[in-house]
C-alpha cells in the first residue's frame, strides 16, 4: 500500500494539525512512518473519514468512537477468520464439525 | 432519484431538528461501515445521504421546493469506506475475537494459528520516492543520496545510461517487515534534469557548436565540450552551418555494451556588431554574390 504524507492526509481527509493530534493521542489513527514524519495509508484515509461520521454526522461521543472502532476491527477480524474458515471448510470437501 | 422528503420518511413541513433526527436514526442503522458484508446498506445510506445533505442546507431545500435544483443537486463524493480494507493488514487489524476457540487441535485454531504467524511476519511495504538527476550524472552514472521521510539516507547508485522516468529498485530499502518478514524495497524513479547544452535521444547526445566564419571557411581544429570531458575536433575545410558531425564513441553508456555517439551540429556565428572589413569583402565577392541557396525552394 502507498504511503501518504501528513501533509497530504489532512487535505485529503479535511482534518486540521490538532484534530489530527488528537485523533492520534486517541489511538483512533495510528499512522506509520515516525513521529516526526509520520506515513498514512488509504485505510487511514477511510478511517478518518468514518470516524467523521461517527462524531458529527451520528453524534456518537468521543469515549464511544473508540469503542465502536475497536468492535468494528474485531468484527472485520472475525469476518476474515470466518472467511478463512469456510474457505478451508470448502476445500476440505465438508462442513466443519 | 427520489424524492429527498420520501427517503428520509419525514413531512415537508419538518424541521431541521426532525430532519436531523431522522437522519440520525437511519444513519445509525445503514453507515456502510456498521454493516460490513451488506452490499445494500451502502445504496440505501447513499440514498439517506444526499437527501440529508439537500434538507439539511437551508438554502438547498428552498430550491428544491420551489423546483429549482433536483434530488440529485447535492450527491457528495463519497471516498472508499473503511470496510474496504476488512481484509488488509493495516495497523488496526485484529483477530483476538476468536481466541478462546483456538484451544484444541482442530481447523480453526490451526487457521488461527496461521493468520497470527502471517501478521507477525508480514513483509513490509515498498516506498516510493523521485529523485531529481543532473544531466550529466544520468550519463555518466552517480552514486547519490536521497533522504526518505523516517529522516534515513538511502545512497542511490545511478547506472551509466540511465533513463528520466526509469524506476530503480532497492532491495530491502522500504518499510521493515514484522517479525521474520522480509522488509520491503524502496522504488526510486528518476527525474532527469536538461542541461544547458546537451540534449539526449535515445543513445546519442546532441550537442550544437558555435564555430567562427573563419572555422568554417577553412577549417581546424576545435575543442567540443561531451560528457566525459573537452575533446579536440576537427572541423573540415568549407564546412556549412548546419553540417552535423560525428564524435564515435563520446554518447550515452549502453546497457548491452558500448556507447552511443556524439552529435555534433555546427553553428556559423558572425563576431557581434558590423564589421568594415567583412563588409567590403562580402560587397566584393562575386561567387558569393551568385549562389543561390534557395534554388529549388519553389513551392
Amino acid at each position: 500500500m502507498t504511503t501518504i504524507s501528513r501533509h497530504e492526509f489532512l487535505l485529503r481527509a479535511r482534518l486540521d494539525q490538532a484534530t489530527l493530534e488528537a485523533w492520534v493521542t486517541e489511538e483512533w489513527l495510528i499512522p506509520g512512518g515516525s513521529a516526526g514524519a509520520p506515513a498514512f495509508t488509504d485505510a487511514d484515509l477511510a478511517r478518518a473519514a468514518l470516524i467523521h461520521d461517527l462524531k458529527h454526522d451520528l453524534a456518537v461521543n468521543d469515549a464511544g468512537i473508540g469503542v465502536i472502532l475497536g468492535l468494528i476491527d474485531q468484527v472485520h477480524g472475525l469476518r476474515r477468520t470466518l472467511a478463512d474458515l469456510l474457505r478451508e471448510a470448502r476445500e476440505r470437501g465438508r462442513a466443519p464439525e | 432519484m427520489r424524492d429527498p422528503y420520501e427517503v428520509l420518511g419525514v413531512e415537508r413541513s419538518a424541521s431541521l431538528d426532525d430532519i436531523r433526527t431522522t437522519y440520525r436514526k437511519l444513519a445509525k442503522k445503514l453507515h456502510p461501515d456498521l454493516n460490513p458484508g451488506n452490499k445494500k446498506a451502502e445504496e440505501q445510506f447513499k440514498e439517506v445521504s444526499s437527501a440529508y445533505d439537500l434538507l439539511s442546507d437551508p438554502e438547498k431545500r428552498a430550491r428544491f421546493d420551489r423546483g429549482e435544483i433536483d434530488a440529485t443537486g447535492a450527491e457528495r463524493p463519497r471516498q472508499r469506506f473503511y470496510r474496504d480494507f476488512a481484509d488488509t493488514d493495516h495497523a488496526y487489524a485484529d483477530a483476538s475475537g476468536f481466541e478462546d476457540f483456538a484451544a484444541g487441535d482442530d481447523i480453526i485454531a490451526e487457521i488461527l494459528r496461521r493468520q497470527a504467524q502471517a501478521r507477525a511476519n508480514a513483509p513490509g511495504a515498498d516506498l516510493h520516492f523521485r529523485l531529481a538527476v543532473d544531466f550529466l550524472d544520468a550519463v555518466n552514472g552517480a552514486t547519490l543520496r536521497l533522504t526518505v521521510p523516517n529522516s534515513e539516507t538511502l545512497e542511490v547508485k545511478i547506472p551509466p545510461g540511465v533513463e528520466d522516468g526509469q524506476v530503480l529498485r532497492l532491495r530491502g530499502k522500504g518499510a521493515p517487515g514484522r517479525g521474520t518478514g522480509k522488509p520491503g524495497d524502496a522504488l526510486v524513479e528518476i527525474a532527469v534534469n536538461p542541461h544547458r547544452f546537451f540534449t539526449r535521444e535515445g543513445d546519442d547526445i546532441h550537442l550544437e557548436l558555435p564555430i567562427t566564419l573563419t572555422e568554417a571557411v577553412l577549417g581546424g581544429e576545435v575543442p567540443v565540450p561531451t560528457p566525459t570531458g573537452t575533446v579536440m575536433m576537427r572541423v573540415p575545410k568549407n564546412s556549412n552551418a548546419g553540417a552535423t558531425l560525428r564524435l564515435r564513441g563520446k554518447g550515452v553508456h549502453r546497457a548491452s555494451g558500448g556507447h552511443g555517439d556524439e552529435l555534433v551540429r555546427l553553428k556559423v556565428m558572425l563576431p557581434p556588431g558590423p564589421d568594415p572589413e567583412l563588409e567590403t569583402f562580402v560587397s566584393g565577392w562575386v561567387t558569393g554574390r551568385a549562389h543561390d541557396p534557395r534554388r529549388g525552394m519553389q513551392p
